[in-house]
């Protein structure tokens, strides 16, 4: 599965468009991870677990997106963006989307 | 006594979020798997360059969008899930739903306006909190494209 | 090149696990876990407080005003025979090192007494007037005093303090959501039931002193049976009583303790009341006692 968020890949051509897929996740640290953050917030700093929490949503976001361009029978996915949306304090959304082809040699 | 009805009153507000709740939920679903069905020909893509084509097209900026909201389940089932970590599964259904309903949305304005391809479709969300209870606003946008006649 | 619009598979972004099964473990987990805690927290903070030497719980409370000390010559008279009464009756318990019982007496309706930190107890006119006998008043003040000798008004500090650090952890959390006040309560209750405990505790040792002093506990069953009848006076009658909602015991639950610890220490539930002393007796009437 190539994903990219290019809008060709060199060396290779489209041979069909298939649609758009989605891949999303909403993630939450548990309150363990969480106090450390509220304690780092006083002192500044890489929120180390917070960033890990993002990394593995982020990966989720995009394993799920590739899972769906795989069900309707794509082998790329590109022009991927990203958005993120916070719903409430601690849960935050993660999204991917791009479009789902059909690449052959060119 | 007072504090009986307090929990009496949490234990139905609970149940008629979860009740009801999933009622809406699953008929949003099959009202969505049915217009994605019937819109199946207006396509989108997030392709930011159109296909290529001698002809020359109309283009202009179709939008769909929708608000939203959780209900008393799935917001106690968030609060204790945040104690945990791990995954929001209500929310995760809340806004794929809500990312489905924008995108088809955005098919109906682009065929009402006579389109059948919009390309560069992205989708912005946002969350308004009212009260406890959280809200999402997903809004997807592009480029509708119309061939003018020969 | 081909353009289409395929869809694709379901249950990819939104899981397909029945909602019920996931609140059913998260509200269970977190129900289980929050009571485990209180319960711990509670059990080692009652351990602890009374362990403190009582002179540190004096100098806590020494700076707060002395409670309320009636001025006129009737009021006076009352609060003298109250106080001579909680020294007979504390003569007859193990008080802690330092601890001296002191007795105020407070001019308003209310049916209630209590006993605080730093020896301090507190009766109401209301409750004075009601009671026919000094049996009756008398289990009163050795239940309070039993308060005190038992530390409970410094464990309860100690129960309150360690579960209120867990709660205001819970809460920064979950706070803002209706879990969080969900677990505020789940904590509450469970601290109630600590409480109701600890008035068993002192309802046992009440029994026993009012049983030394007069020979029977008849003073102690009429105390109860007198709180249940103001209860159903209340209106309150024809309710169910939720016991694990509430602070104390059920009062029928309590009088039916009395008549069976009566039995188990071969004691009468029953014999001649002493009458109410004179200055107390006179509040029955109506008297206003000045502060």
């Amino acid at each position: 599965m190539i994903t990219s968020n290019l809008e060709l890949i060199p060396g290779m051509r489209v041979a069909e468009h298939l649609g758009i897929v989605q891949g999303s996740t909403v993630r939450a640290k548990h309150v363990g991870k969480d106090l450390f953050a509220s304690l780092k917030n006083i002192v500044g700093g890489e929120l180390k677990s917070y960033t890990e929490l993002m990394q593995e949503a982020r990966a989720e976001a995009v394993a799920r997106m590739e899972a769906e361009a795989r069900s309707i029978g794509a082998n790329g996915v590109l022009n991927v963006r990203f958005a993120t949306t916070s719903i409430t304090a601690g849960a935050a959304e993660i999204l991917a989307y791009g479009s789902a082809v059909r690449l052959v040699e060119a | 006594m007072g504090a009986l009805l307090e929990i009496g009153l949490f234990v139905t507000l609970l149940a008629l979020g979860y009740g009801v709740g999933r009622v809406l939920e699953r008929r949003h679903y099959a009202s969505i798997r049915r217009r994605e069905r019937e819109l199946a020909d207006v396509l989108a893509f997030t392709m930011r360059f159109p296909p290529a084509s001698t002809r020359a097209q109309d283009a202009f900026l179709v939008c769909g969008s929708v608000v939203v909201s959780s209900d008393y389940f799935k917001t106690f089932v968030a609060g204790l899930r945040g104690l945990v970590g791990g995954r929001f599964r209500g929310y995760e259904s809340l806004l794929e739903r809500a990312r489905r309903e924008a995108l088809l949305r955005l098919k109906q304005d682009a065929l009402a306006r006579g389109a059948r391809l919009v390309v560069c479709v992205r989708f912005e969300s946002t969350s308004i909190t009212s009260g406890r209870t959280p809200s999402i606003e997903v809004v997807a946008y592009g480029t509708a494209l119309v061939p003018r006649p020969r | 090149m081909k353009l289409r619009n395929r869809a694709p598979a379901e249950g990819i972004n939104a899981g397909e696990e029945h909602p019920l099964r996931e609140f059913a473990w998260l509200a269970g987990g977190a129900i289980a876990v929050l009571v485990a805690a209180v319960v711990a927290l509670s059990l080692g903070a009652q351990w602890l407080a009374p362990k403190l030497p009582y002179r540190y719980e004096a100098r806590l409370v020494g700076e707060l005003p002395a409670p309320a000390a009636p001025k006129d010559e009737r009021g006076r008279a009352a609060l003298a025979e109250l106080q001579a009464l909680a020294d007979r009756l504390a003569a007859r318990m193990a008080l802690p090192e330092g601890l001296r019982v002191t007795v105020g007496l407070r001019d308003e309706g209310i049916v209630n007494a209590y006993a605080t930190l730093g020896g301090h107890t507190v009766f109401f006119r209301g409750l004075v007037a009601r009671l026919d006998s000094e049996d009756a008043l008398a289990t009163v003040m050795a239940h309070e005093i039993a308060h005190l000798a038992l530390r409970h008004p410094a464990a309860a500090l100690g129960r309150g303090l360690a579960v209120g650090l867990v709660l205001s952890v819970v809460s920064a959390e979950a706070g803002r959501g209706v879990a969080g006040a969900a677990l505020g309560q789940t904590a509450s209750l469970t601290l109630l039931s600590f409480n109701r405990e600890q008035e068993r505790e002192a309802d046992r040792q009440a029994l026993r002193v009012v049983a030394a002093e007069y020979g029977h506990v008849g003073g102690a069953i009429d105390l109860f049976e007198a709180f249940e009848s103001m209860r159903r006076a209340r209106g309150e009658g024809g309710a169910p009583q939720v016991e694990w909602l509430q602070t104390h015991p059920l009062t029928e639950r309590r009088a039916q303790a009395a008549r069976d610890w009566a039995a188990a220490h071969g004691v009468p539930a029953d014999g001649a009341r002493r009458p109410l002393p004179p200055a107390l007796a006179a509040l029955r009437g109506g008297a206003a006692v000045q502060r």
